[in-house]
């Protein structure tokens, strides 16, 4: 029994810093239909100079506020150059932003070294609760705190203030929305920004619970973004936090159980559910 | 004037390709003959991947899975049989074999989705190859790969050299044939409008079933060449990279026009090639893979044709037209 639940809270915290990776994506894929396969550059960028400027201060939280604004500068950057003129079309924005995806990562080699990169949790943070028998990392406490922070923000912003009005309004009709005198430019490439800080924000969370940083983890989390936000549905925020948790769940019990299949684990979900419903679970025809 | 037109390009290739088979005596250094084989090869796999991304208009993230293929079928027989060219017939046979089962029961399952689900699953069933490679340790050795014996004809560098070659313009002049002929004009058809080329009355899955079994099969042969040029394999043949890298060589040479992917296939071989050289003189030269992603953005953003595909439009003076996105105008 507390071998499961410590299981369980093992995959809840990776799933919620999947989902953190994911829900980015989900607001630039489902709110713009951007297919934006550079979303794991954003994230290693926001890993190392989240990491940089947390050793150098010595303080978590100054790591935390790089990291989103790297996240958010890159992410103006990104809307402009890169996706701007592929709005509209697949097919090349999977090209493009694959490219860029590679330079993203190959820069890091030359800003920050080739090197894996050893990441050690602040202090406060360090350390576990015992509650009866059972061991809770405090780490991993936090990262859920943040998820469900995240989650519960971004839903109630989306689904109750002006802001979320506009924003779902431009997805549906954008001419519209640009006739009522709503700069809808503006407001998409503000949605980009805020998925890119998120992944850089992810970024930095798993970077310090990992406990290393390299540079080729740019791609695989693009990837694995990708595979959470299909599982769950292309658009649907609480798809992609359902889905992250089914991954991260899966992930932490087979590590265990079935180490041989724990690579291949996030394939296999997203193949079943690709052949079976291709919206994904949450997705809507 | 078509047939003409056409002839006289005929004309260029077949004197290109006899003017390949001197360069062996001339280049002989043996770095340099590896890197033309290594070009050979990447360029009979990214015509490969142009039957899917240029003609039928399919973007696969797991093409490198029948490469894969290919390579391991190789390297499994040649090591577990005795080194003679026989042993060689037998693997290009299974590795043709297994790549049309593959090929086959990907498409049927995989071929119905839009674009981009059809993207990551492929995708996926890719890391699902990578996976098992790296575990099914008796059969693959794991990450570390093997080596294998080579019957003595296929040791020498200069027989290889011809092997690879006369294999490329096979394949090229074979496929050339295979986009010209009726088939690859319905091919082309559902690249351009796939809901129109339906309502005429093709059955458009079948059509892609078959762009991809003969897009896996090439693949898979181009891996077998792989493993040979190599005597080498390890699960880094099924690895993501090469997918990426193959995907650039086609669209940076030219999608839709099979002379584009080799040239690409030869400028990123080259290039990388001479710019890790240059890593002597110049840390950043490591880095090379920057330079490439800026001009493979630049080319998807202002040549979407690639550098064959834009010298052709300026002769034929036929208007630009990229790679289109036609399924989301459908769905519209």
């Amino acid at each position: 029994m507390d071998l499961i639940i410590s299981l369980t809270v093992n995959g809840l915290a990776t799933g919620m810093l999947i989902f953190l990776l994911a829900a980015g994506l989900t607001l630039i894929f489902g709110l713009m239909s951007v297919l934006n396969f550079a979303h794991g550059g954003l994230f290693i960028w926001g890993a190392y100079t989240g990491v940089w400027s947390f050793q150098m201060t010595g303080s978590f939280i100054v790591g935390i506020i790089v990291a989103i604004i790297t996240g958010l500068l890159l992410g103006l950057v990104t809307e402009r150059l890169i996706i701007r003129p592929v709005y509209g079309n697949h097919i090349q924005q999977i090209l493009i932003t694959l490219g860029f995806m590679l330079v993203l990562q190959e820069f890091i080699k030359v800003v920050f070294g080739p090197d894996q990169k050893a990441v050690f949790p602040p202090e406060i943070l360090q350390g576990s609760f015992l509650v009866g028998d059972i061991v809770l990392i405090k780490y991993r406490l936090f990262i859920i705190a943040v998820g469900l922070l995240i989650f519960i923000v971004s839903s109630f912003i989306l689904k109750r203030t002006r802001v979320g009005l506009i924003v779902r309004a431009g997805v549906m009709n954008k001419e519209m929305v640009q006739s009522l005198g709503i700069n809808i430019k503006l407001v998409f490439m503000l949605v980009f920004m805020v998925g890119a800080g998120l992944a850089a924000l992810s970024g930095i969370m798993h970077a310090v619970y990992s406990g290393v940083i390299y540079a080729e983890m740019g791609l695989e989390f693009s990837i694995l973004a990708f595979i959470v936000v299909v599982i769950g549905g292309m658009g649907s925020f609480s798809g992609s936090l359902f889905a992250a948790i089914l991954v991260g769940l899966a992930q932490a019990f087979m590590a265990y159980y079935v180490p041989a299949l724990s690579l291949a684990v996030n394939m296999l979900l997203m193949t079943v559910v690709l052949i079976f419903r291709p919206q994904g679970l949450f997705g809507k025809e | 004037m078509n047939i003409r037109r056409m002839e006289k390009s005929t004309w260029i290739f077949i004197i290109i390709s006899l003017l390949l088979f001197i360069v062996p005596f001339i280049v002989t250094g043996r770095s340099m003959q590896f890197t033309i084989i290594q070009i050979f090869i990447f360029a009979i796999f990214a015509m490969s991947y142009d039957i899917l991304l240029g003609f039928t208009g399919i973007i696969s993230f797991g093409h490198v899975m029948f490469f894969g293929i290919g390579a391991y079928s190789t390297a499994v027989i040649m090591d577990r049989m005795d080194a003679t060219v026989m042993s060689f017939f037998v693997a290009i046979l299974i590795a043709v074999f297994i790549a049309v089962i593959v090929s086959f029961i990907v498409g049927v399952l995989t071929l119905r989705l839009k674009s981009h689900f059809y993207a990551m699953l492929t995708l996926a069933l890719a890391g699902l190859f990578l996976v098992a490679a790296e575990k099914w340790r008796s059969l693959t050795g794991g990450n570390d790969g093997f080596t294998f014996r080579l019957p003595e004809i296929l040791r020498d560098s200069h027989n290889l050299y011809m092997l690879c070659l006369v294999s490329l313009l096979l394949f090229f002049f074979g496929l050339r044939r295979f986009t010209k002929s009726p088939f690859g004009r319905v091919l082309m058809a559902i690249r351009e409008n796939e809901a129109r080329t339906e309502s005429l009355g093709y059955k458009v899955l079948h059509y892609k079933v078959i762009a991809s079994v003969v897009a896996g099969v090439v693949a898979s042969i181009a891996g077998v060449l792989y493993a040979l040029s190599l005597r080498f394999v390890n699960t880094g043949v099924f690895a993501t990279d090469l997918t990426i890298d193959v995907l650039l060589m086609t669209i940076i040479g030219g999608v839709g026009t099979l002379v584009g992917p080799i040239l690409g296939a030869g400028l990123v071989e080259f290039a990388h090639h001479w710019l890790s050289g240059l890593s002597d003189v110049h840390w950043i030269f490591d880095r090379w893979i920057i330079l490439y992603g800026t001009v493979y953005i630049l080319v998807v953003i202002f040549f979407p044709l690639g550098i064959v595909g834009t010298i052709q439009s300026k002769l034929t003076n036929r208007p630009v037209k990229g790679l289109q996105d036609n399924r989301k105008a459908v769905g519209k």
